[in-house]
């Protein structure tokens, strides 16, 4: 298993009384796998990403990647995890708009440095995107889905292990939704795992496996469009 | 930027710097300013500070002595330069040297010269005894080990000419032996020369309309040290109750209190500048400080993007820290440099406004304050994003990004 969740809670106060964002959610994900994750706006699943990614501690559960635990880890180790292992793509725009697509792309690589120039790599990733002629531009001339594009191939850059999207989908129209589910699922066949949220039930059709939240749960475990689980 | 794909760590605190030019200009010009006030009063306050020094252990004396009135101008004198020309009977240095508790007594002879070749303005000629004195001898003797034959003349270290050239005051020629190291005090302004000598001079000055001279003997102040175990205010006291205080024609000078009358307007100077930088400082401190809290919420969308791409909170706050060094570095890079570019050539010029015994600090303390300010100009930036540092160091900060937030 790349990736293994057990009994994640994370609760927020409001007013008075507290309310758990994620209750009680497990959940493991092996590698090549495409898993959708949906539900209702504000049931729980950017917290559960994030929780997922290392940037969010649960108050109580726990979480590994590729056997090692997160409690185990520090903000430096997590963070290399991020930097070289794991693929985040945030909801919502994501691109720093003083850089180019393709600085953007090789931002990873400014946080870190390893041997090596990355531009060649992000060069052919965007190419890959069908982004190859729009490296140069800025986030702002670029449009929703080129953008979201970018985003992937700069999650993309450091072969990650696990690819996590959330709602990359979310503000673009079917057609163009359509062609990134595409992207995600070639990446799953290369054998990334991948895990996005939507709640984009046509979206959600191209995982391989769909969870359901409510409120914070998991509450429904189904088959996507291959196997059931 | 554009035609360089591979970007580096610092590439993300430029071009944030960069995005905002206003903000960033004036963020810099108000370091500029606070380190300009900063580095140019410490400067003035340190130049003032080596000019009184200098006086106080140029005034080897404990007491003046001077005609009754003089007080005043023998501090302009001594403090600035300011020439004049006063005389009393030579019979007083044999009746303070008898008085009670006096060790040594030395008599010095001011004479204004009309105009002297060397110099535009009117300047003090001062005689002294080479055998007796203790205040103007050794500090000579540094610079001329020799006796003064008449005629021949020690100038002070603002005087123009060089060693071997002639100065003529009232149609003599006078032979400069020495020009002496400048010392902040009005004896960068003077001639000094033997009793002789300054005695025609006098004579000239009077014939020439000036001071008319009492008698042969005459002198002008007598420097006093006095014998251990007396107080300055005991002997002073004595002199006074001895000659009849008011009524003797003389007036006894303690020389501390011409230092500290320096030492006073001095402390008003120093408070002054202090309390300026200090309130810069502050101010630019503060600015900074709500311009870098802003700009921490208005990043937070970028924060996180970095976040999840594997930046440390460690990073983010490097990356805080490094625009604000960036600020504060070439603000105050700038104002210090601009302090400098001013003060340094324009320093012959507040010597003169400061009216004050001024000296242009040593190289060693020229870079020691430059340092300094430096220094404090410096840690403007980095403390001023230490409130924002602690924010980015929070535990889940810049976690959860949720749509709607920006
Ligand atoms: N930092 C926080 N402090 C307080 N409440 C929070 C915080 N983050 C999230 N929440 C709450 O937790 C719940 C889940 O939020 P979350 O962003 O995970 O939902 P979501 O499923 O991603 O929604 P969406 O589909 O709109 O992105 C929401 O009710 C939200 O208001
Ligand atoms: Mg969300």
């Amino acid at each position: 298993m790349i990736l293994t969740a057990q009994a994640l809670r994370k609760q927020y106060p409001r007013g008075e009384q507290v309310f758990y964002a994620v209750d009680g959610v497990s959940l493991t994900l092996a590698a090549g796998e495409f898993v959708c994750l949906t539900g209702r706006s504000g049931c729980g699943k950017t917290t559960l990403l994030n929780i997922l990614a290392g940037l969010l501690t649960p108050d109580a559960g726990s979480v590994s990647f590729a056997g090692q635990e997160y409690a185990d880890l520090d903000d430096k180790a997590l963070s290399r995890l991020r930097n070289t292992r794991l693929g985040y793509i945030t909801q919502g725009q994501s691109l720093l708009a003083n850089f180019t697509a393709l600085q953007n792309v090789v931002l990873p690589y400014a946080l870190r440095r390893r041997p090596g120039n990355p531009a060649n790599r992000a060069l052919a990733l965007l190419e890959q995107m069908g982004l190859g002629s729009a490296a140069a531009q800025y986030p702002a001339s670029l449009s929703g889905g080129e953008a979201r594009r970018v985003a992937i191939a700069r999650a993309l850059l450091p072969e990650p292990e696990l690819l996590i999207a959330d709602e990359p989908t979310g503000d673009l129209d079917g057609e163009t939704a359509a062609e990134i589910m595409r992207i995600f699922a070639a990446i799953a066949e290369q054998g990334t795992a991948v895990l996005m949220a939507t709640h984009d039930t046509a979206a959600a059709r191209y995982g391989s496996r769909i969870l359901t939240m409510r409120a914070g749960r998991l509450v429904k475990v189904g088959g996507g469009r291959g196997a059931g689980t | 930027m554009d035609d360089r794909p591979y970007l580096t760590f610092s590439d993300l605190a430029f071009c944030n710097l960069k995005r905002r030019p206003v903000r960033t200009a004036g963020l810099i010009i108000l370091v500029a300013i606070m380190s300009f006030v900063l580095f140019g009063g410490s400067l003035i306050t340190y130049g003032l500070f080596n000019g009184t020094d200098a006086l106080a252990s140029r005034l080897g004396a404990d007491l003046l002595i001077v005609p009754k009135g003089y007080d005043q101008t023998v501090e302009g004198i001594l403090l600035r330069g300011e020439p004049s020309a006063f005389y009393m009977d030579g019979a007083w240095t044999e009746k303070i040297a008898a008085v009670e508790g006096v060790r040594a007594v030395s008599p010095q002879l001011f004479v204004a010269s009309l105009n002297a070749s060397c110099c535009a303005m009117p300047i003090q000629l001062i005689g002294f005894e080479q055998k007796t004195d203790f205040v103007i001898e050794p500090w000579i003797r540094t610079a001329y080990p020799g006796d003064l034959a008449d005629g021949d003349i020690v100038v002070g270290g603002a005087v123009s000419g060089r060693v071997g050239e002639a100065i003529k005051f009232f149609d003599r020629d006078y032979r400069i032996a020495a020009k002496m190291e400048k010392t902040g005090t009005g004896f960068d302004a003077s001639i000094f020369m033997n009793m002789a000598s300054a005695r025609a001079a006098a004579a000239d000055y009077s014939a020439a309309g000036g001071t008319p001279l009492p008698a042969a003997g005459a002198v002008s102040s007598l420097a006093v040290t006095i014998d251990e175990g007396f107080t300055i205010s005991g002997v002073t006291g004595g002199i006074n109750s001895e000659f009849g205080y008011g009524s003797s024609g003389i007036v006894v000078v303690a020389a501390k209190t011409i230092v500290h009358s320096v030492a006073g307007g001095l402390r008003a100077i120093v408070t002054f500048s202090a309390a300026l930088a200090a309130l810069l400082w502050f101010v630019a401190l503060l600015v900074l400080a709500v311009v870098f809290s802003v700009v921490i919420n208005e990043r937070k969308r970028e924060f996180g993007v970095l976040r999840s791409l594997g930046a440390t909170r460690r990073k983010l706050q490097a990356l805080v820290f490094l625009e604000a060094g960036v600020v504060s570095l070439t603000g105050g890079g700038a104002g210090v440099f601009l302090a400098a570019l001013i003060i340094i050539p324009f320093r012959a010029y507040i010597q003169d406004a400061a009216a004050m015994p001024y000296m242009q600090p040593s190289p060693g303390g020229f870079v020691a304050v430059t340092i300094a300010c430096l220094l404090l100009s410096f840690a403007v930036g980095p403390l001023a994003s230490l409130f924002s540092a602690v924010k980015i160091g929070r535990a889940d900060a810049y976690a959860v990004i949720r749509e709607g937030e920006a």
